[in-house]
Formats: structure tokens, C-alpha cells, sequence
């Protein structure tokens, strides 16, 4: 094993009462990939990002972070500093000022003290100017959040994944609600990040063409199970379009 | 789905009976001689042209300003402990500093559960019990604000915090903060400016109380409308009346000067 597995997932299934959303489930992600989710509406994405952030947890399989079981990893702060999360813009809190949505990336590993200080003189001021500079934001500091349009608040976002400097970023279709160039600006602004900080990342996309543009690797669900598993120049147009094909009448 | 709106339609109609009793009723009102009492025509009209000559003598000028000081200064004192109680209980009473799903509903429970208590019993009972175990001190018209006024804050505040989105927190968890932080970063910021502008017009509401509750003799604004009342000077009453609108009207500018600069 020349790298190392960071994420494994082994038999992962998952069903909502009657219906099944994931059925056993497995691969292997190592360090430092680069993956896309894709798939139909309802192909279990979603449902995959929330378990691998632990929001529930699967019905049966394991998934292993860095070789421990992810249900060991109970706790929040040390979860944070394994896997970070961004999601569609709504994730900022718009009232407060956009250094301060930055500066929650910190929150895991600052106490009460400090954090309530932070909101009256801002704390490691320099960080924050650093990671707002390397999303093109620097001048935005002291705006508040909730002003910016929705590619500058996913840049913010993306700040404060700077910030927070988790080894995996789960992406849940983080450009859905973003024009065409915002989106590619947003992706290639996450995956060269991702790239210089060493980070691995699993983005659920929408777009089959952004998939193979940004990431390594494509990895297509279709009604919860696992469709194609391929790096990202080997797909082929044909797989694509069986994979967003409806189901025929019969 | 067809259940709920088969229970639509039923609300309907309980509304649609509702009017229908309301428009009945009005049939039970004897209008000729039960609603104004006779020689009360005479009286009304007189108080009601007293409205155009308000008493402006230097002596009833100078009182009226000192009984708008201590409304103003129950209202506001009484404001403040309200909320700090409103705030404490409000965000307890919201369960979001609760761990477990048990502890949530105990929290939420017990505390919206005190609110109520507080909040059930008006302002003026209150003043009435005050004034009874401490006598007419500034400490139960405050006391007597306090109480209610802090479990109406307490009981918006607490919903305005189980209403704020949930994505941004989750946001917030995932970035690895605490409850506590969660509640700094996330949900006292997004309901900041709505709890402001909540708590001012409470404020406007509470010099109203304030000055009712003088009536119970505590002194203000109230104290010497009964007063003057008594004495069948209506257009004292009226002096004090303009002052009380005239502070209302200051407090609500205020606020809506306030309002403006949260907005930028």
C-alpha cells in the first residue's frame, strides 16, 4: 500500500422505513483524492455525505476514518479537525460579519473565553486576512455577511474550511445555487485549496461536466447502489448517459 | 395528505360558525338603553371638549414632568430587569444549550412552564401583591414590570431561537463549536435584531403599564390622571394624558431610529 486509506466504507447501507437509500455500499478513498458524487435525484448522494459527517448514522456497514471506526469519533472538536463540511450557500450566519463566519473555523479549538473575546477584537487577525486574500476576498472583512452575493458568502465558506483545516471536505453540491461561472470558480477555487493543503474531498455534483473537469475520480450512485467507481478519464459518455437514463416503460 | 385537508375544511367551518354566534349575539344587546348610561352622554362630552383645553399652568406643567420622570423610570428600570430575565429564561427555555434529547425536553419543559407562570398573572396583580408585602416602594412597581414583562421576553425571545434556520448551525457544529458557542455565533446573532426591536416595543408597552400601575398609588403619570379625575379637573387629565403620548410617541421614534441603523 504506497498511500494511505483514509476513508473506507465497508458494506454501508442505509434505508428510511421501507425504502432502501444506499444498499452495501464499499470503497476506498486515499489521501489527497479528489472525488465527485454524481447520479440522479434520489440516487443516495446526500444520504452518503450525511452519514460520512456523521448527521446519522447507517443502518448497517462501517465506515473507518484513517482506520477508526467513524462512530468511535464522538467527539465535535476532534471530529472538526478530521472532516469539514460545506453545503449550498445558506451555510453562513448572515448577521454576523463576514471575519467572524471566517473565524468559526477556529471554534474547535478555542474555548468559551476566547471565542466570546473574538467577537469584540477580533482574534488571529492575520489568518483570517490570509485565508480571505486566497478566496479574493480581502476587502470584504468587515461587511456584514448576509450583504455579499451567493459566489462571495461560498467563498467565505470556503475561508473558513481554511480555517478550520479538516484532513476530508464533504461537499454537498456546493455550487447548486451559483450561476456557471461562479460555480467553476467556486470548484476550481475548492480543489486547488484541497490540493495545497493536502485535503481529500467528496463533492456531490450535479454537473457531469464540472465532475470530470475538477476531480480525479467520478463515483456514481444510481438507486442507492454503486453504478461506476472510475477515475475521472475513463468515464465514458456512454456510462454517463446510462446512469441519468429514466427507467423505460415497460 | 387527504387527512389534513379534510381538517382544513372543518377549520373553515368552525370559523364561518364562529362569525355566525358573533352576529347573533349582537342581537341579544338591548341597544336603547343598555349600552350608555344616560346622563353619561352629558359627562363624555365634557371630558371629550376638555381635549382641546389642556391645564398648561407652570405649576401642573412641572408636576406632570416629574410624574412622566417616574414612569419613564419604573418603566425602564422595570424594562431592564425584564430583560435580563427574558434572556436568561428565554434561551433556557429554547433547549438549544441542552445535550440530549431528554434534558432538551425537561429544559424546554420547566422553563416555558415558568414563563407562563410569570407572564399569566398581570402587571397590576403583581403590583397589587408587591405593594401589599412591601408597601408603596419604587421596588414593586419595578418587581411588578419585572415579572410579566420578563415572561413575555423570555417566551418570544425562546421562540425566536427555536426559529432560526438550521443550516448555518449545523454549519457551525460541523466547524467543531460547542453549545455555547453555538449559541454566540449562531443563534443570538441571527435573532439580534428582532429581539431588539421586540424589546423596544415593550418598552412603549411597559410605560403604559407603568403609568396604570401608579393607580394602585405608586405615584406617576397614572396617580395624578386618578387624581384629577377625582376632581373632576378633566383638563388636568389631559396634560397628563399628551405626556404619556408624547413619551410613547419619543420611545417608539427611538426605536424606529434604531431599527433603521440595525438594517445597514
Amino acid at each position: 500500500m504506497s498511500k494511505k486509506n483514509i476513508i473506507e466504507l465497508n458494506q454501508i447501507s442505509k434505508n428510511y422505513e421501507r425504502k432502501i437509500a444506499l444498499s452495501s455500499l464499499s470503497f476506498v478513498v486515499e489521501k489527497g483524492e479528489t472525488i465527485a458524487l454524481i447520479g440522479p435525484s434520489g440516487a443516495g448522494k446526500t444520504t452518503l455525505l450525511n452519514m460520512l459527517a456523521s448527521n446519522f448514522e447507517p443502518s448497517s456497514g462501517e465506515i473507518f476514518i484513517d482506520g477508526r471506526p467513524l462512530s468511535q469519533l464522538t467527539d465535535r472538536k476532534k471530529r472538526a479537525k478530521k472532516i469539514g463540511i460545506i453545503r449550498q450557500q445558506f451555510d453562513l450566519v448572515g448577521q454576523l460579519a463576514v471575519i467572524h463566519n471566517v473565524l468559526a473555523g477556529r471554534l474547535a479549538d478555542w474555548g468559551l473565553g476566547k471565542s466570546l473575546l473574538n467577537l469584540f477584537i477580533p482574534q488571529e487577525r492575520q489568518a483570517a486576512t490570509q485565508a480571505l486574500t486566497r478566496v479574493g476576498l480581502p476587502d470584504k472583512m468587515y461587511e456584514r455577511t448576509s450583504n455579499l452575493s451567493g459566489g462571495e458568502q461560498q467563498r467565505v465558506a470556503l475561508a473558513r474550511l481554511l480555517m478550520q483545516k479538516p484532513e476530508i471536505i464533504l461537499a454537498d453540491e456546493p455550487v447548486a445555487s451559483l450561476d456557471p461561472s461562479r460555480a467553476e470558480d467556486i470548484l476550481e477555487m475548492l480543489t486547488k485549496i484541497a490540493k495545497e493543503e493536502q485535503q481529500t474531498v467528496i463533492a456531490s455534483l450535479h454537473s457531469v461536466e464540472y465532475a470530470r473537469k475538477y476531480f480525479s475520480r467520478l463515483i456514481a450512485l444510481k438507486n442507492g447502489e454503486l453504478f461506476f467507481d472510475l477515475p475521472a478519464d475513463q468515464v465514458t459518455n456512454k456510462q454517463l448517459q446510462e446512469l441519468y437514463q429514466l427507467k423505460e416503460l415497460k | 395528505m387527504s387527512m389534513f385537508s379534510f381538517d382544513l375544511h372543518k377549520r373553515k367551518i368552525l370559523t364561518v360558525f364562529l362569525l355566525l354566534l358573533f352576529v347573533w349575539s349582537l342581537l341579544g344587546v338591548k341597544w336603547q338603553d343598555g349600552v350608555i348610561h344616560a346622563s353619561g352622554v352629558g359627562t363624555a362630552s365634557e371630558i371629550f371638549m376638555a381635549m382641546f383645553t389642556p391645564e398648561l399652568s407652570a405649576n401642573i406643567l412641572a408636576l406632570a414632568f416629574e410624574s412622566s420622570w417616574i414612569t419613564l423610570a419604573y418603566a425602564t428600570a422595570g424594562m431592564s430587569l425584564a430583560l435580563v430575565l427574558g434572556l436568561v429564561f428565554g434561551i433556557l427555555a429554547s433547549g438549544v444549550l441542552a445535550t440530549r434529547k431528554s434534558s432538551r425536553t425537561f429544559l424546554k419543559g420547566s422553563f416555558r412552564g415558568l414563563l407562563g407562570f410569570m407572564r399569566a398573572i398581570h402587571e397590576l396583580v403583581w403590583a397589587w401583591l408587591f405593594v401589599a408585602s412591601f408597601g408603596l416602594s419604587p421596588y414593586a412597581a419595578i418587581f411588578a414590570l419585572a415579572i410579566p414583562y420578563g415572561g413575555i421576553l423570555g417566551r418570544i425571545f425562546a421562540d425566536m431561537i427555536n426559529d432560526v434556520p438550521n443550516e448555518p448551525i449545523q454549519a457551525l457544529q460541523a466547524a467543531g463549536a460547542s453549545k455555547l458557542q453555538c449559541l454566540f455565533y449562531g443563534y443570538l446573532p441571527s435573532v439580534k435584531n428582532s429581539m431588539i426591536s421586540y424589546t423596544m416595543y415593550r418598552y412603549e408597552c411597559a410605560i403604559r403599564s407603568s403609568a396604570i400601575m401608579s393607580f394602585v398609588g405608586l405615584g406617576g403619570l397614572g396617580y395624578q390622571i386618578q387624581l384629577s379625575l377625582d376632581d373632576l379637573n378633566y383638563d388636568e387629565v389631559w396634560t397628563f394624558m399628551y405626556f404619556l403620548t408624547i413619551i410613547v410617541v419619543l420611545i417608539d421614534g427611538w426605536s424606529s431610529l434604531l431599527r433603521k441603523r440595525m438594517a445597514k
